[in-house]
């Protein structure tokens, strides 16, 4: 009797033992005290940041945590904000929603962050949005889709929406006299939502879109979707997604043949593009902002200069050249650190110094923010970028 | 079963840790308890992350260990189910604003019916076709919510709002904490009661014999069915808490990797042990984040899902050296804590002479009538006929012996009766009714049960646990019942019940023993006690003698004359023609598939068509051998 | 129309050569070990990882390719010489866990060694094809004749071979197998051996049109396995047969109703056939608990 109780007692004092492993320093857990928090105005600044480290985001997030780490450790050696450090915290989310929600989760309640940057695409910012809103700390998201930033009080954006960059897409379809356009997107937050925004806007200019296919980041077979497009009569295509899926949906479609001119969102705003593609990328057309082809800029665009002091860092840095998405990442920071230099990091004070933001030069853009519009950016952003010879070059400013 | 089952059996202890004891279960939860009440106010902040997820993958951990601890299924789509509560509850609190408790409640509702549904035909199958099948169903289940936009395809479900409990917001993970611990707890207590209930013992023996506890009348499909469904539920809930604490349910949470996890726990864990799938919990997901840490830190340039790298290395290295998990590591260390304490079990001495008082059996019909029926039953493999046309009568209270040559056709026949084996056509009416063609329990819950002649012991247990199988026919007490502990009463009467029929038969010195450690003929001993303890009206005993010793012999022999005149009715099939003569009231002689005689032994034993077909040709030799045969038995 | 349908086909094929070239690896281990490989289809993402390591490196094209097939062969003897083996009372459930942690292992390994982006090998040389206005790229060239010379080459030598048809007895009859002179041990490291064998071969034909990532094994090898069960884990033609079949039903699932539904597809075939012909297709007609 006594020996059995014990054996079935013996898991149970694995689980407490490892329930002592838990017992670790004596932070509160219960929402009390905040000992180490910044929410005061003194004390260490902490920013958090979910980005796309790993899984189909990767090419996106991995420059994107570059760009933070560079700018951290450039803003510590300038000695922080108001003579407070700041510390940078970044979770990577594994390019998943929960993982999202999980790392923000994670980052407001644990580390007791001040803000929140990320996520790196649509997906993931939209299931942080209302962790961050709960909680009421601001948010600077760094992906593409409206739907992020629409009716929030605390959750701002610094891609370029894609509303601006479809209305280039289309803009450029009709001087060239396209009336019927395919689309092909991501199947994800990314993709979701641009069939509707094609119809729409595409009705004031007389374009109709014929068809749209579907396919998912991680595919690396896109004949079924390029076959359909084959088939129909569309006189060009809009291929919605990011690298490297998107590049090799562009491989596929000169694989099989299809002879229509090409679209591309900003989500193939890299080098990686070309890795994925090879010589299919050359003659597709992409909106994007102009860190990729500042060299072509004309001197007195006012953002050269800053772009360019953005490309020498971070290459010196890192070796190789920055993408878009490391510009979003890097407009992201500038504006938050902005904000709190002027506000402090009382989360309201915060969060209105950043909808205050105006006429801030930066990689994407030039952003000048309101209460109705926590994205800043409009099409003048966009540029129109051809591919050829291995890279994106100025097509249309 | 996939690997050894750790049901409380202790040979070692000679324990009766077989029976419902509920001090083990309170003292074990109050500890939990303490533990759980102490965390939120000690443990740093990462650590309370990973002490709220490992409570919220507790709870289908649990489940799942019931399904492959109890059910002797694997399922690798855990996270399927995990991932409908999760959803459902995100639906129906975000687009229909439902009250929690309604949506929870719902959800996992949402769950068990899905496991119902995938269930009803998928537990027909066996061992690894289940496991792939669910394994499929998670692939499915993760595309399904993917492509559906009531499910927010990629995105899936977000905004949920935190639960609120009396007013108060539970709004970090202290209370969180101590918000999900009150279900893990309650969880462990059904778990725990389940595992010592008539249902979970019947589990543990369709695991170690299906045919065995079937023919003691266990239902394998429906207990199986519902153990899956109620593995379902522990997932459902499980999903709910982890719909609150994240906030968003996306098609990751029915992912292959959240089974894979869940599969980790339980095996780590230990197969079968309710405690052990809460500490598989709490090690994996700890090892999970741990790994992600660690593994960057070792090797440069590593970046995400590191913590596989553990998984595997863990997962391989607990099935080669540790397939008990942590459950067996820390029950070995117990043992060499205590094994200069232990003492051997005293064993009062038995009379050799005593007269036992007679297990009781059922008197359906008048002694003579008839209790069974065999109309025309043929079997057919191929072309081969195995039982030919066979048509004979088994009157009540008396023993008819079926006997014949290797290869006649007996056991098939015998094993049509019992219901292991469909006929070919033909009828066997039992009671009035027709069970041919229908499962072994069918008969069985009528009170027609049977030995076998290729031992079909339940290995997981003791001696007096096999016997204890056998009053499944006695009990009630469902699963739900089980669960809530409420059939203590009835197990302590079954139990003595089974003491009683061993000491009728001479094995009270091993009663406690591991029924595997026993040697044949003992073994063969149990099996008749298992037998006579679902109190039958028809036993049907194949080669009940063989292996046993000459006083085994005399014993069993002595044993079905009191049973016969108490009214039972026995079917023997024996290869030992002097006994089945001396015993049987009947006999019935079957050769190549043919009944070629039916009547009193005296008459069959002056048949001369069972001379010949048990001797060859010539009569007067055969006649000389059979007598000289009898002589020497 | 009949033209995007032959191209969905060719598309179909080309991707069920690879199930059918997995499926012929795990058909070669389930008859002779009774093991379900869950790892068959890492097998493949290796070989093609350890080939564009090796042309990364400098190595020509041909001679990477035939060390990567040749060092997953070893690695997969290695797996049933270091874990397999060593597993006490191994059952098909207990095989699948333990070869889902060789599984989870390998991609791991995979992850840390060469990063999480996909990538491809070069392409074999050749020609794309335009027929009809159907593409056929020559990679599809090379992935079909890589089934019917490595496919075909094997099943020759299970059917055919006095090896081989002792080789499947080993499972149900190690004496008869012994006669030959084949031990148990002997017959264990030759399947798996052809299992790595068969799985790279696959790997390598296509990780050009592809991409090989570290984590597209597991979902490979389980549609391999769903081709193993259309051939009721014993034969191999029929194997082959359905894993063509399985390409091609993707492909036009893929087109003409869903894209998203593609990985679906082979699940419910795999759910339907078992539970409507089971008997029909599996090893012995009553299968038993494993």
């Amino acid at each position: 009797m006594k020996q059995s109780r014990k054996r079935i007692l013996a898991p149970l004092v694995l689980v407490a033992s490892l329930a002592m492993v838990l017992t670790g320093c004596g932070t509160s857990n219960l929402g009390g005290k905040k000992a180490d928090s910044g929410a005061g105005n003194d004390g260490p600044i902490k920013i958090g940041a979910v980005l796309d480290i790993t899984g189909v985001g990767a090419s996106l997030g991995v420059p994107e945590q570059n760009t933070l780490n560079m700018l951290a450790k450039q803003l510590k050696d300038s000695g922080g904000i108001d003579g407070r450090q700041v510390q940078l915290i970044i979770e990577d989310d594994q390019s998943t929603e929960d993982g999202a929600a999980k790392a923000t989760t994670k980052l407001i309640q644990g580390d007791n962050v001040d803000l929140v940057i990320g996520a790196s695409r649509t997906g993931p910012s939209v299931a942080m949005r209302p962790i961050a809103e709960a909680a009421k700390i601001p948010m600077i998201s760094i992906a593409a889709n409206a739907v992020i930033v629409e009716g929030s009080k605390w959750v701002f954006k610094t891609a370029q929406n894609d509303l601006v960059v479809i209305q280039r897409i289309l803009d450029d379809a009709k001087t060239k006299g396209y009336t019927k356009l395919a689309l092909i997107r991501d199947a994800t937050g990314f993709g979701e939502g641009v069939a509707d925004t094609i119809t729409k806007l595409g009705a004031e200019r007389g374009i109709s879109l014929v068809m749209t296919e579907a396919f998912e980041p991680s595919a690396t077979d896109f004949t079924p979707q390029m076959t359909n497009v084959r088939g129909s009569n569309a006189d060009a295509v809009v291929i919605w997604g990011i690298t490297p899926s998107a590049g090799l949906a562009q491989k596929a479609y000169v694989q099989l043949g299809v002879n229509k001119p090409v679209y591309q969102s900003h989500g193939v705003a890299n080098a990686a593009f070309f890795d994925a593609a090879g010589e299919a990328a050359t003659g597709a057309i992409a909106p994007m902002g102009r860190l990729l082809v500042v060299d072509q800029l004309p001197k007195d665009n006012p953002q050269r200069d800053v772009i360019e002091k953005f490309k020498a860092d971070y290459s010196g840095a890192f070796g190789d050249q920055p993408s878009s998405f490391a510009g979003h990442a890097y407009d992201a920071w500038h504006i938050a650190v902005a904000a709190m230099k002027k506000a402090g990091t009382e989360p309201a004070a915060l969060r209105d110094a950043i909808e205050q933001t105006k006429d801030y030069v930066g990689i994407s853009g030039i952003f000048t923010m309101t209460a109705d519009n926590h994205s800043g950016l409009d099409s003048s952003a966009l540029i129109l970028a051809d591919a050829k010879d291995g890279r994106w070059n100025l097509y249309k400013d | 079963m996939v690997l050894p089952t750790r049901f409380p059996v202790d040979k070692a202890t000679g324990s009766n840790t077989f029976w419902v004891n509920n001090r083990q279960t309170v003292i074990g939860c109050l500890i939990f308890v303490a533990i759980v009440i102490v965390i939120p106010f000690t443990a740093s902040t990462s650590m309370m992350n990973i002490a709220v997820f490992a409570m919220i993958f507790a709870l289908p951990a649990i489940g799942l260990n019931l399904l492959m601890g109890l059910g002797g299924q694997v399922s690798l789509g855990q996270a399927a189910f995990f991932a409908v509560g999760g959803y459902t509850h995100a639906i129906l609190l975000t687009k229909f604003h439902l009250p929690g408790l309604v949506a929870a409640s719902a959800a996992v509702l949402a769950a068990m019916l899905v496991a119902l549904l995938v269930g009803l035909p998928l537990m027909r199958l066996h061992g690894h076709y289940l496991a792939l099948a669910t394994l499929g169903l998670g692939f499915i289940v993760t595309i399904a919510v993917r492509e559906w936009d009531f499910t927010g395809r990629t995105t899936g479900i977000y905004g949920i709002a935190r639960p609120v409990i009396f007013g108060i917001t539970i709004s970090n993970n202290g209370f969180f904490f101590w918000f999900v611990a009150p279900f893990v707890i309650v969880g462990i207590i059904l778990a725990l009661n389940l595992t010592r209930s008539r249902a979970g013992r019947a589990l543990s023996a369709i695991n170690d014999s299906e045919l065995a506890a079937e023919s003691l009348g266990v239902s394998t499909y429906a207990l199986r069915l519902k153990v899956f469904v109620l593995s379902a539920a522990f997932a459902g809930i499980g999903g709910v808490f982890y719909a609150y604490q994240v906030a968003i349910v996306s098609p990751e949470t029915a992912g292959f990797e959240v089974s894979v996890e869940l599969l980790l726990m339980v095996v780590i864990g230990g197969l079968g042990s309710v405690w052990g799938a809460l500490a598989g919990a709490f090690l994996i997901v700890l090892l999970g984040d741990g790994m992600r840490d660690v593994i960057p830190a070792i090797i440069p340039g590593a970046t995400g899902e590191v913590q596989l790298l553990g998984y595997g290395i863990v997962l391989i290295l607990a099935i080669l050296l540790l397939p008990g998990g942590l459950h067996q590591a820390a029950t070995v260390l117990w043992r060499k804590l205590l094994s200069r304490t232990r003492r051997a079990p005293v064993v009062e001495p038995e009379d050799e002479n005593a007269q036992f008082p007679l297990p009781q059996v059922s008197t359906p019909v008048e002694t003579g009538e008839p209790i069974l029926t065999v109309s025309h039953l043929t079997k057919r493999y191929g072309g081969v006929v195995a039982v030919n046309d066979v048509t004979f009568t088994v009157p009540a209270g008396k023993i008819l012996g079926l006997i014949g040559p290797n290869g006649a056709g007996k056991t098939t026949c015998f094993n049509i009766i019992s219901g292991a084996l469909a006929p070919t056509s033909g009828t066997v009416t039992f009671l009035g009714r027709n069970i041919e063609g229908r499962k072994p329990h069918v008969a069985a819950e009528h009170g027609l049960t049977r030995t076998f002649q290729n031992l079909q012991v339940f290995t997981s247990t003791d001696v007096v646990g096999n016997v204890y199988m056998g009053r499944y026919r006695q009990g009630r007490a469902g699963i739900l019942r089980g669960m809530l502990g409420l059939q203590g009463a009835e197990q302590k009467r079954n139990r003595a019940v089974a003491r009683e029929i061993l000491r009728s038969m001479r094995l009270t010195d091993v009663a406690d023993e591991l029924a595997a450690s026993l040697p044949f003929g003992r073994q063969r001993m149990m099996e008749v006690c298992r037998a006579l303890a679902s109190q039958p009206a028809l036993l049907l005993l194949d080669e009940p003698m063989a292996g046993l010793s000459g006083g085994e012999r005399d014993a069993l022999a002595h044993l079905l004359r009191r049973l016969r005149t108490a009214g039972l009715t026995i079917v023997l099939v024996e290869h030992d023609v002097a006994q089945v003569m001396s015993l049987a009231d009947q006999v019935a002689v079957l050769d190549d598939g043919v009944l070629i005689a039916n009547g009193d032994p005296e008459s069959v034993r002056n048949d001369p068509a069972v001379v010949v077909a048990y001797l060859g040709t010539d009569r007067d030799e055969a006649e000389s051998e059979l007598v000289e045969l009898e002589e020497n038995q | 129309m009949l033209t995007d349908f032959l191209q969905l086909t060719v598309a179909g094929l080309s991707q069920g050569t690879v199930y059918a070239l997995l499926a012929v690896g795990l058909i070669a281990v389930y008859t002779v070990r009774n093991v379900i490989n869950i790892a068959q289809g890492d097998y493949a993402t290796l070989a093609g990882f350890g080939a564009i390591w090796l042309v990364t490196a400098g190595m020509p094209l041909l001679l990477a390719i035939l060390v990567a097939i040749l060092s997953v062969t070893l690695v997969s003897i290695l797996v049933e010489r270091v874990i397999i083996a060593r597993v006490k009372n191994m059952t098909v459930l207990v095989s699948l866990i333990v070869t889902l942690g060789v599984s989870i292992l390998l991609e791991a390994a995979m992850l840390i060694l060469w990063g999480p982006e996909a990538r491809s090998l070069p392409k074999l040389p050749g020609e794309d094809l335009f027929i009809g206005g159907v593409s056929i790229r020559s990679q599809e060239l090379w992935m079909l004749g890589a089934l019917v010379v490595v496919g075909g080459g094997i099943v020759f030598f299970y059917e055919k071979t006095k090896w081989g048809k002792a080789l499947r007895a080993c499972a149900e009859q190690p004496v008869a197998a012994r006669i030959v002179g084949i031990s148990p041990v002997m017959a264990s490291v030759v399947a798996f051996g052809i299992a790595g064998l068969v799985g790279a071969v696959a790997g390598v034909v296509y990780s050009p049109i592809y991409l090989t990532i570290w984590s597209g094994g597991l979902l490979l090898g389980l549609k391999g396995f769903v081709a193993a069960v259309l051939g009721g884990l014993t034969s191999f033609r029929a194997a082959i047969v359905g894993a063509l079949l399985l390409g091609m039903l993707e492909s036009y699932v893929s087109a003409y109703v869903a894209s998203g539904l593609r990985d679906a597809v082979a699940f419910f075939i795999l759910i339907a056939v078992l539970i409507f012909r089971t008997q029909g297709l599996v090893l012995t007609p009553r299968q038993g608990r494993a």
